[in-house]
């Protein structure tokens, strides 16, 4: 019985002295692993070369802030939607928008579809126009039930893209809006839009070129 | 009968077994600590003495492995930056967004034309496994456990319906959206606040990045579970394991659940970037 006992002891013993023997190798290979994150690069030195690291680096620098925009630009955040008119580093401007409601819309005969969200990426403004009317979509008499027309004249509305409005390609505007207590809300059919007072500013500022980012 | 240990002559009981036992895990612990500080240091010190031996300086050819020269420690942060601004350079002269995960700050950025859009700092950032080399990547692949959905609108079963049930079928926001409010007004949306708070973003480069925010209950258990096996199983699995270099994986706190879904919200599929530990 004692023997058993003592057996049992050693067993129980060399398996906890084990766990611990390999427990400590692996955290002896992470930690070598981990600090071989800092130390992965590692550079060939080229003997002939003729510019210094430090210059490279001003150089290097020098190019990407060449890419830049230059003068105003606008970013919409379409996460938070807020914009921001910049100059540079400085925010000239910031207020709410309203953008995408990222809702889908299936025609009845199911054979088109249509997803209301606001691009993202790098667009440039190509048309600025002041006291715009909208042309109605098919999708906006669908939404509706209604029929669509077949004359150009019944997909006319005025009144309901505010006062101006910035172009920026593929039928995606810049607006004003009727609805300015759901600006800072993704309820849009893709458009980005903005308060009377802050597109006003903005459509003053901005020029045919000026660059909009939206994320 | 007592239970009884003998080593020569001398009586070993199971108290002073025990005592052993402790005694040599109180041992284990120390050395895996003042094995951590010896690493911290020979690095500093390795630095130290190739500033002290650095002589002319050079330009650079990058290699992931060095079979030739290597460069000293001093010029390593200056050749690191530089390959780093020359991987930036190639992203920025697309009109593409990228982004930029820091690891040493832990910060990650989306970018434009070399230009930060947004920003988030992470309140905490582990990592462990193979490197990841310094290149350009892409997000292969978001993960979530319930990712977000988007409304469909299927206006001629709603008007269905609503002839059915004798009742006004449902209209769009701009027609009915004047009287609520912009807080009680019910949207069929997909905003930031759909985002999951904890999800994966998987890279083509075998990166796995699980992005976790502050949380309670069920998902609070799940994240202190993580993180106990992030220190104890991870390292065993990854010692065991076959392959000789694991993946790379990595885990971000966030303290704001909202850093994370604007993560997630920002991030889409195919987005370039960087990883890297200046």
């Amino acid at each position: 019985m004692m023997k058993i006992w003592k057996v049992l002891i050693i067993i129980v013993s060399l398996i906890y002295i084990s766990i611990i023997l390999i427990f400590s190798l692996a955290w002896i290979k992470n930690l070598k692993q981990i600090s071989e994150w800092k130390t992965a690069y590692n550079f060939k030195i080229d003997p002939k070369a003729k510019i210094s690291p430090e210059a490279q680096k001003a150089t290097l620098k020098k190019k990407i802030q060449s890419l830049q925009p230059k003068g105003v630009y606008i970013m919409v955040d379409s996460a938070e939607n807020k914009y921001y008119l910049k100059n540079g580093d400085q925010t000239i401007k910031e207020g709410l928008v309203s953008t995408g409601s990222g809702v889908i819309l299936v025609d009845p005969t199911g054979k088109r579809s249509w997803v209301f969200d606001t691009p993202k990426g790098e667009f440039f403004v190509k048309s600025k126009i002041q006291n715009p009317y909208w042309v109605k979509p098919d999708w906006a008499f669908i939404e509706e039930g209604e029929v669509i027309p077949r004359k150009m004249e019944d997909r006319v509305e005025g009144g309901v893209l505010g006062d101006y409005a910035l172009g920026f390609g593929s039928g995606y505007f810049i607006h004003g809006t009727l609805y300015t207590r759901l600006l800072g809300r993704n309820v849009t059919h893709g458009c980005v839009r903005m308060a009377d007072k802050d597109l006003e500013e903005v459509f003053k500022a901005a020029r045919i070129g000026t660059r909009i980012y939206i994320y | 009968m007592p239970l009884e240990l003998k080593i020569g002559s001398r009586k070993i009981t199971p108290s002073i077994s025990l005592t052993i036992l402790i005694f040599l895990s109180i041992a284990f612990i120390l050395s895996l600590s003042s094995l951590t500080s010896a690493q911290k240091k020979t690095v500093e010190t390795a630095r130290k003495e190739a500033a002290s031996t650095q002589k002319k300086p050079a330009q650079v050819k990058s290699s992931k492995e060095l079979p030739g020269q290597k460069a000293p420690a001093a010029n390593l942060t200056i050749l690191k930056e530089n390959k780093f601004l020359e991987e930036e350079l190639n992203l920025a002269k697309k009109s593409e967004y990228y982004f930029i995960i820091n690891l040493k700050d832990k910060k990650i950025e989306l970018r434009a034309r070399g230009m930060v859009l947004k920003s988030w700092m992470a309140s905490s950032l582990r990592y462990s496994g193979k490197p990841v080399p310094l290149k350009v990547t892409a997000l292969a692949q978001k993960s979530a456990l319930n990712p977000p959905k988007r409304k469909m609108l299927k206006p001629g079963e709603n008007q269905e319906k609503a002839e059915q049930t004798g009742a006004q079928p449902a209209k769009s926001e701009q027609t009915t959206s004047t009287s609520p409010t912009a807080d009680n007004f019910e949207l069929e949306a997909l905003e930031i606040t759909d985002m999951p708070g904890s999800y994966e973003l998987i890279l083509d480069n075998n990166l796995e990045i699980s992005v976790r925010s502050k949380a309670k209950g069920k998902e609070r258990i799940k994240q202190t579970k993580e993180t106990i096996l992030w220190y104890t199983w991870l390292p065993v699995k990854n010692y065991l394991s076959r392959k000789k270099e694991p993946n790379p994986r990595m885990i971000v706190y966030f303290d704001n659940p909202r850093e994370a879904q604007g993560i997630y919200w920002a991030f889409i599929d195919g987005l370039k970037g960087l990883v890297w530990l200046p």
